[in-house]
């Protein structure tokens, strides 16, 4: 207790230093705590489009589909759909049927992909589909509704309403032909969706391929991201019972996502690395210097009976004391900043093409961050062992003076 | 048996490869309840022997024995505890921790001593009271004088009760009236409580109030009152 009590007055004896050194570390930690939130929220913004444009939290698929996405890999859903939505956590199960395919209309043609989709499920969840009205979306599993990029609708040069002609390679070998009228149209913003994507029923879908009742993909979308795991292994569990069917998560269904998430918060812990060194070094020298200074009064506590770790230990504990305030300050603004990236974000429209594609999802150009308030208590702590850590020489050093030694200093 | 023995004592400090014998063969020996001054120029090696009786130091040959622990053999670890328990310290520049107020300077070896907050303040007060300097228990060292600082100094060395206190110069910084006012309260805490006092000096008027004058010169034993008695 009396030796926080030295330490903690000890701390105050610069006042000024102690401030500057304080707001240098609370600023860092600030900084990092908000950067690293802002990250937070975007990429689980990028995920959550992501896997409700994509493959879903969970995707099911038939063994080696996913690594050659050859179309013949697809599997019957049977009872899967209703068996799957019953598991807790689960928000939806998105049936598909993804079918390369050639469209033509009265004067063009296009490679295409056909994705066969259930209307209902498919519009509650996919944000290509959001901003569809009711009347422009596919109306039943087996009509001859089809939601058509804008690109492809341009270059098909055709309109909503009118009609043109899917074809692909059914499983007899021949090529079957579904004639489809354009009812709405997906303005994603992203190359391959708009220039190439026609969803329509499964039913339909089925008919090209002789697929019917079929799927290659059943996505899961999720409450709650964070139940990931648990809902996969429950999906595995379940689907035992379907040789040659196997549950991944969405960074294997999407590896071009995860990896680019991957990749660019790793170039941004390399620069919270920096930051933290360049903090670690100026604390160093604030305490190195606090040290030298009082040479002469350490000489002094050593001759008064003192015994050098006791000398090291209040230099430790001033440290932790620095650490530990700067540790809630610095928490204290992250959160403030956090708050203020989460309510009001930052708007970047202004700096960036209208549509911005990151990993396969359109980048939403108002950054908003999100709580990873776990993370943030793991960096005030790494802060504050790195302020204890920084004490160390300085503590060494000073326990290493004779008296009098010490006394000689001026 | 005597409370401090030097026997035949040697101190010499090495500056690069330069010898600089600071004592040369001191013999001393101080008995409890003594009001000693070495007196001596400037660099004649009482700052040295001082060090030496307060076990801050040790000697390059020869013996110190204080309270029956022998300088040399002993760790640096049980010589911070023994000069905890039995040496009080006072130094020229008053040395106070400038954070601490005058009364937590004065606990401060009690503190060491982990001994309670309570009976720490009462001693410190009664302390302040028999020292002249009561109420200024809550002022900072900045805000004391030159006196008063050495007064809260000495409480700091009496605090624990030693055997012995030694003081380095204590009224070089002071005037000769606030010099002569101290040296008086010395002199009487020593009759008082049988505190055994050594302090050094060049200033004349302050050797005169000592019971026992030893001189020293270029490090060697000049003259000792006690010896030639
Ligand atoms: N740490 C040291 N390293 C080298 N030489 C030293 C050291 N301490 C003292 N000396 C030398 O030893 C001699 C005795 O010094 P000491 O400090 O004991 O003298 P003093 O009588 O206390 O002098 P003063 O009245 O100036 O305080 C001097 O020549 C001094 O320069
Ligand atoms: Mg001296």
């Amino acid at each position: 207790m009396d030796h926080l009590f030295l330490a903690w007055k000890n701390l105050w004896r610069n006042r000024r230093r102690t401030i500057i050194t304080l707001a240098a570390i609370a600023f860092s930690i600030m900084l990092v705590q908000a950067a690293h939130n802002l990250s937070y929220g975007v990429y689980a913004g990028m995920v959550d489009s992501g896997v409700r444009a994509g493959s879903g939290h969970i995707a099911v698929y038939r063994q080696n589909y996913l690594e050659s996405r050859d179309e013949t890999l697809h599997f019957p859903d049977r009872n899967l759909i209703t068996e799957i939505t019953a598991i807790a956590g689960v928000e939806e199960v998105l049936p598909r049927l993804y079918i390369p395919a050639l469209a033509q209309s009265s004067r063009e043609s296009r490679g295409v992909m056909v994705i066969g989709v259930d209307p209902q499920r498919e519009r509650r969840i996919n944000p290509f589909l959001k901003e569809l009205n009711k009347n422009s979306m596919v109306r039943a599993t087996d009509s001859r509704d089809a939601v058509i990029g804008v690109r492809l609708l341009d270059e098909l040069q055709i309109k909503p309403g009118q009609k043109f002609v899917v074809t692909a390679q059914h499983q007899d070998g021949k090529l079957h032909s579904e004639l489809l009228r354009v009812r709405g149209v997906i303005k994603s913003g992203m190359k391959d969706i708009d220039g190439s994507l026609i969803m329509i029923g499964r039913e339909r879908a089925g008919l090209l391929t002789g697929s019917s009742g079929s799927v290659h993909e059943l996505a899961i979308i999720l409450t709650n991201s964070d139940d990931k795991e648990t809902v996969l292994g429950q999906v595995s569990t379940l689907i035992e019972a379907h040789p040659g069917i196997e549950a991944v998560n969405w960074e294997r269904a999407m590896p071009n996502l995860a990896n680019a998430i991957k990749l660019d918060y790793a170039s941004q812990k390399f620069i919270f690395l920096i930051i933290l060194l360049i903090v670690t070094i100026g604390v160093i020298n604030t305490l190195l210097m606090s040290v030298m200074e009082r040479m002469r009064e350490f000489g002094v506590i050593l001759a008064l009976g003192s015994k050098p770790m006791t000398l090291r230990i209040m230099i430790m504990t001033e440290a932790l004391m620095l650490g530990l305030l700067a540790a809630a300050i610095g928490t204290l603004l992250g959160s403030l900043a956090t708050w203020y990236l989460v309510s009001t974000g930052i708007d970047l429209a202004a700096f960036v093409p209208e549509t911005l594609e990151f990993g396969g999802v359109v980048f939403d150009p108002i950054m908003r961050a999100s709580w990873d308030p776990a993370w943030m208590v793991k960096i005030a702590g790494y802060v504050t062992g790195l302020t204890l850590l920084a004490s160390l020489y300085p503590a060494i050093k000073a326990g290493r003076i004779t008296p009098v030694e010490g006394m000689r200093h001026h | 048996m005597s409370l401090i023995e030097l026997k035949n004592v040697s101190k010499i400090y090495r500056l690069g490869n330069q010898e600089i014998p600071a004592l040369t063969n001191v013999s001393l020996t101080f008995d409890e309840g003594e009001f000693a001054v070495l007196a001596g120029p400037s660099g004649s090696g009482k700052t040295t022997a001082l060090n030496l009786i307060g076990c801050l130091d040790r000697p390059t040959s020869g013996e110190v024995i204080v309270s029956n622990l022998t300088l040399g053999t002993a760790s640096s670890k049980q010589l911070a505890d023994f000069r905890l328990h039995h040496i009080g310290f006072i130094f020229q520049s008053y040395n106070l921790i400038p954070v601490l107020t005058a009364a937590e300077n004065a606990e401060f070896t009690l503190m060491l001593q982990k001994v309670p907050k309570l009976k720490r303040r009462k001693i410190v007060c009664q302390l302040f009271a028999d020292l002249g300097i009561d109420g200024l228990e809550d002022r900072r060292p900045a805000d004391l004088s030159g006196g008063q600082q050495q007064r809260v100094a000495i409480a700091r060395a009496m605090a624990a009760n030693p055997h012995v206190i030694l003081a380095d110069e204590p009224t070089a910084n002071l005037d000769s009236h606030t010099a002569e006012e101290l040296l008086a309260l010395m002199r009487q805490l020593n009759q008082e409580k049988g505190t055994t006092f050594i302090f050094s000096s060049h200033d004349d008027r302050v050797i005169s109030q000592a019971q026992r004058v030893i001189r020293l010169e270029d490090g060697r034993l000049a003259d000792d009152s006690k010896e030639s008695q």
